[in-house]
């Protein structure tokens, strides 16, 4: 009979482990954030189907102090979720030759974030002429 | 590069089935010089400390895949991590995380190995072609297709690095979903069809949870991420494709 | 014990076996094959080779020429009509591994690409970057999961050969896992086990490579041929033996030394010119510049560094991007092992231990002198290499000789069937007892790092690139004697579970027998002939007496008993073996008296 007795490792707390992981944790965390705000746009969207005044009273809740505070968590949390996003962009991407040489990662990853800039401010400026 | 000889701390982690009922340290120390590999650290262990202490190895310079170890937590290979790194304060060896551990440094290597074999890792001609003929023409750019997906020397550190892998062992893996990608990638072949049976599955491509670790820690720039995520838009593509086409459902 | 009952059992999934054992599958599929490695197949030592692998290709290129190569590089030892079947044979295999996927580098047209290499008259060297090895032992592994009929034995050891009936059926083999022994019953056996560099201390060979089937057919009375042929590769990094591929200097690199100047021009390499030009300067056979760096040793003209005395391999002028693109894994040892930007600092080199010329006594259909067994690849002299060995012939020589082990052994194997199974698992049993002896000895007192570190040393003094009688005499005693002391060695591992200690201790038996053959069949060799060069009053080739083959046979515990057998010459008469200006001149006067072959 073998003496073998192969010996497997508990994965628990497995995320604590590395720097890398805890990264990795971090950004899966932020999705969730992700879709608690597309929540409080979902709930506006249904405001408005309640008419103007309840579409504004949604407004106005957002104006509160704690609304404030949730936003410039959420700013931070979602400019994290994009930068984690546009790093591992390139692994997503076939591989892409332009003018014979091949495209690098941090080429792909740079222009992802400028464009996720420039379309932030291309809608703040939108927004700021609407109103 | 200094060659006074100084003396390091190498804690092994050791595990031995006919005496050990779980894993456990043991420390030694070694004299090292700055040239010296965490390889080298070991094989002076089991040279002149302790006879008993077993690990892989044999080329030396990083391409015959066998010295996979964890290096103070990080998946690396120790004959090209260096002792002069983890000095003065020590460092910690560790059997590969994630598979299973059979003795001492040496993990199990039959799911990899049976994996492997399951891909059908071989060109599936295309157009067959007779030796007369001679070799089928393909440009350095449409070698650079696959090229650094073939590279992969089956050394196991990304699968060390891979949390999906060590939480659900069928999950196909980085370096051999790699390998499937080098061969669909390639010019000559004509077997991604019967590939992709494998790749849209479950344990595919979709176990995938981009953590992207294993690229981080390949040693031959295969980025096995890449290989894997590339394929998730056509996977996705075929997914829905199947219900529109008539019959497809069921295939 | 478990029994496995194959038609071909191959020792050995380097690049030799695991195409011996394709062409095994090929030439008829209902044969079972038992394809038996010690490390996974992809761990083989064939995965180091970087260079690349040699067949005629270009128009302005012939066969003749590079039959020419190869016999002037082996200072006319080798078998000439072997050669020639190698010659003809060696592109339609690279035609065939570009089937199997193998990513050959190519040119802008699709079409596979050759550079030139050290000896070689013109380019036709086949490379996949300076991972040339790699690639084909990973495409032939991978292309070998298609065939149903070869069931491979991964980490499995072997530890004998069975000889029943005055021919070879089958092995014994540990399987290191458990410390379980199978018999694998065979009617042919192909042994793949590659070279025997690691007797010596500074090489570039892995670690697995340990002469283990040299020394099984040796011990089973095949004679081990041309074994004082060691190949020393004049760029390893120094300490470790690491190689840096002749690709380095067949891409343009220099030798340099302390006074950065081209030190080969002294050494009948010469003149030195600017662009690298086939069988000049850099691009001389590998036996002479390792003797070059000797002299310059001598004369005190090398460089003092922490590791000793080193020459210079100047690659600056190539350029980061070139040496990334043609030659990206140089680069990277150079960075990660030493610290140095090879595109900005001269990258410092020594000779070291490469390659086994000799090998087991093989005709020109790999057979051995005891029917049934078959060698193929660096264990086995199918005569090709000579007393020196040019660069990319040997992973040709894998896939060429491999194809045809495999036709043959299939062939074999169907004309016999199995005689007297009962005697054969006897020997088994025997056998075992043997191995085991190794491990449960209690009473050694011999530490094994001991025994092969001072076998490396002695051999290092002995047998190096310059050989005296009174040198080689005391490593022929070293040896001797420390064989008498292995009896006696000690071992701590008593586990059967992936017990490793227990394995390098039988393989250490295999490296002394080894090293015995080699420095024996050195001492007795009286001339200077190819890597053999003597320096006490034998300096020159001696074709009257010495254009023989040396043949080791064992004789159990005593020394090999050394005879000589006939060379086979057919076309090309022995000649001057001259490089750079004076090869050219050579080369007219031979054409001009006819004794080449055109
Ligand atoms: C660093 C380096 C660079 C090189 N570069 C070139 C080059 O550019 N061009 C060229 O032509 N040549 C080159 N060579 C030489 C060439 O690579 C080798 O000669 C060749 O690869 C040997 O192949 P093989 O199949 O004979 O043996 P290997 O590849 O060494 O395989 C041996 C096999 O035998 C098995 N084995 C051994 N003993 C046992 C046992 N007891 N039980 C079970 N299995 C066993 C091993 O597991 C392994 O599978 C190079 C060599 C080195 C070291
Ligand atoms: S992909 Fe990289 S890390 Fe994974 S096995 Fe291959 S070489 Fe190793
Ligand atoms: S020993 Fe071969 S990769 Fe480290």
């Amino acid at each position: 009979m073998s003496a073998r007795r192969p010996y497997v490792r508990s994965m628990d707390g497995w995320w604590k482990r590395d720097a890398y992981f805890i990264s990795y944790m971090a950004r899966e965390v932020t999705a969730v954030f992700v879709a608690l705000y597309a929540i409080v746009l979902l709930f506006g969207v249904v405001r408005l189907s309640q008419g103007e005044a309840a579409f504004n009273g949604w407004l106005q809740y957002l104006t509160t102090p704690w609304m404030k505070v949730f936003h410039l968590i959420v700013l931070a949390v979602f400019c994290y979720h994009t930068w984690s996003w546009f790093n591992i962009m390139p692994k997503t991407m076939p591989i892409i030759f332009f003018g014979g040489k091949r495209l690098q990662p941090g080429t792909i990853t740079g222009t992802g974030l400028v464009a996720s800039v420039v379309a932030c401010l291309a809608v703040l400026l939108i927004v700021r002429g609407m109103s | 590069m200094a060659d006074t000889e100084k003396i390091i701390e190498i804690q092994v982690l050791r595990y031995r089935p006919e005496q050990d009922k779980e894993p456990v340290l043991q420390s030694f120390k070694v004299p090292f010089t700055d040239d010296m590999s965490v390889l080298q650290g070991l094989q002076y262990i089991k040279d002149f400390l302790d006879g008993t202490l077993s690990f892989r190895w044999s080329c030396r310079m990083a391409i015959c895949g066998s010295c996979g170890m964890m290096v103070d937590g990080k998946p690396k290979l120790s004959c090209k991590t260096f002792l002069r790194e983890y000095y003065p304060q020590g460092l910690r060896v560790d059997a590969l995380a994630h598979l299973p551990i059979e003795r001492d440094l040496m993990v199990s290597v039959e799911d990899f190995v049976t994996k492997l074999e399951s891909i059908k890792p071989y060109i599936i001609p295309k157009e067959p072609r007779t030796l007369e003929q001679g070799e089928y023409l393909q440009t350095p750019q449409q070698r650079d297709m696959y090229e650094q997906f073939s590279s992969c020397i089956n050394c196991m550190l990304c699968y060390a690095a891979c949390p999906q892998y060590g939480l659900n062992p069928s999950f196909t893996g980085p370096g051999i979903l790699a390998l499937m990608h080098r061969y669909n990638a390639d010019s000559r072949d004509g077997g991604q069809a019967e590939r992709n049976e494998l790749g849209y599955a479950d344990e595919g491509y979709w176990g995938c949870t981009a953590v992207g670790y294993c690229s981080e820690v390949c040693p031959k720039g295969v980025d096995p991420a890449n290989a894997i995520n590339q394929n998730k838009m056509a996977s996705a593509i075929n997914y829905f494709t199947r219900f529109i086409t008539p019959g497809g459902a069921e295939k | 014990m478990e029994v496995f009952k194959a038609d071909v059992a191959i020792v050995g999934a380097g690049g030799g076996g695991l195409r011996a054992a394709i062409a095994v599958a090929e030439a008829d599929p209902t044969l079972k094959i038992a394809l038996i490695s010690k490390v996974l197949p992809m761990r083989s030592h064939t995965v180091a080779a970087e260079g690349g692998a040699a067949a005629v290709t270009r128009p302005d290129d012939s066969l003749d020429h590079h039959f020419n190569d190869t016999v002037g590089g082996g200072d006319w030892l080798c078998e000439q009509d072997v050669v020639e079947y190698f010659v003809e044979h060696a592109h339609e295999e690279m035609v065939q591994m570009e089937h199997w996927g193998c990513p050959w580098s190519r040119k802008e047209d699709g079409h596979a690409n050759v550079r030139p290499f050290g000896g070689m008259k013109i380019e036709r060297t086949w490379f996949a970057a300076d991972k040339t090895g790699f690639h084909m032992l990973h495409t032939l592994f991978q292309t070998s999961i298609k065939y149903p009929s070869i069931k491979r034995f991964d980490e499995y050891f072997c530890s004998d050969l069975m000889v029943e009936d005055g021919r070879c059926q089958g092995v014994l083999a540990i399987e290191i896992a458990t410390g379980e022994f199978t018999l694998i019953q065979a009617k042919a056996v192909i042994l793949a086990t590659g070279g025997a560099g690691r007797v010596f201390r500074e090489n570039t060979n892995g670690g697995i490579v340990t002469g283990d089937g040299m020394a099984l057919a040796y011990r089973h009375g095949v004679p081990l041929r041309d074994m004082e042929f060691m190949q020393y590769h004049p760029t390893c990094m120094p300490r470790t033996g690491l190689l840096f591929t002749e690709a380095c200097r067949g891409e343009g690199g220099l030798l340099l030394n302390k006074d950065g100047y081209r030190y080969l021009q002294d050494y009948g390499l010469g003149p030195a010119e600017d662009k690298p030009r086939n069988k000049f300067m850099e691009l001389g056979p590998r036996d002479r510049l390792s003797q070059a760096f000797w002299h310059e040793q001598q004369k005190g003209r090398t460089i003092q560094g922490p590791f000793g005395s080193v020459v210079n391999l100047d690659l600056r002028h190539l350029g980061e991007a070139y040496l990334r693109e043609r030659l990206p894994q140089i680069y990277e040892l150079a960075e990660e092992f030493m610290g140095i930007d090879p595109a900005h600092t001269p990258v410092p080199v020594v000779p070291g231990v490469h390659y086994t010329m000799g090998g087991i006594l093989a005709d020109g259909k790999t057979a051995s002198s005891l029917p049934g067994l078959y060698s193929v690849g660096e264990c086995s002299s199918v005569g090709i290499h000579g007393a020196n060995r040019l660069g990319s012939n040997s992973l040709t020589e894998l896939i060429v000789f491999g194809k045809v082990a495999g036709v043959e052994a299939a062939k074999f194997a169907k004309s016999v069937s199995i005689s007297n199974p009962g005697a054969i698992q006897k020997q088994a049993e025997a056998a075992q007892a043997r191995a085991l002896g190794v491990v449960n000895k209690s009473n050694g007192t011999e530490r094994m790092a001991v025994l092969r570190n001072e076998m490396a040393q002695s051999m290092e003094d002995g047998c190096g690139i310059y050989r005296l009688g009174t040198t080689m005499q005391a490593t022929c005693d070293k040896i001797d004697e420390l064989r008498q002391r292995y009896k006696n060695l000690k071992l701590e591992d008593k586990s059967k579970v992936y017990n490793t200690e227990w394995l390098l201790g039988i393989e250490l038996g295999y490296l002394l027998e080894v090293a015995q053959v080699i420095v024996y069949s050195a001492i007795n060799r009286k001339e200077s002939r190819g890597s053999h060069q003597r320096l006490d009053g034998f300096e020159e080739r001696d074709d009257v007496k010495y254009l023989k083959h040396s043949l080791a046979y064992y004789t159990g515990d005593g020394a090999p008993r050394i005879e000589y057998g006939d060379v086979k010459i057919t076309k090309s008469k022995p000649g001057t073996r001259a490089y750079g200006a004076a090869g050219v001149k050579a080369d007219a006067d031979r054409h001009a008296e006819g004794a080449d072959n055109g």
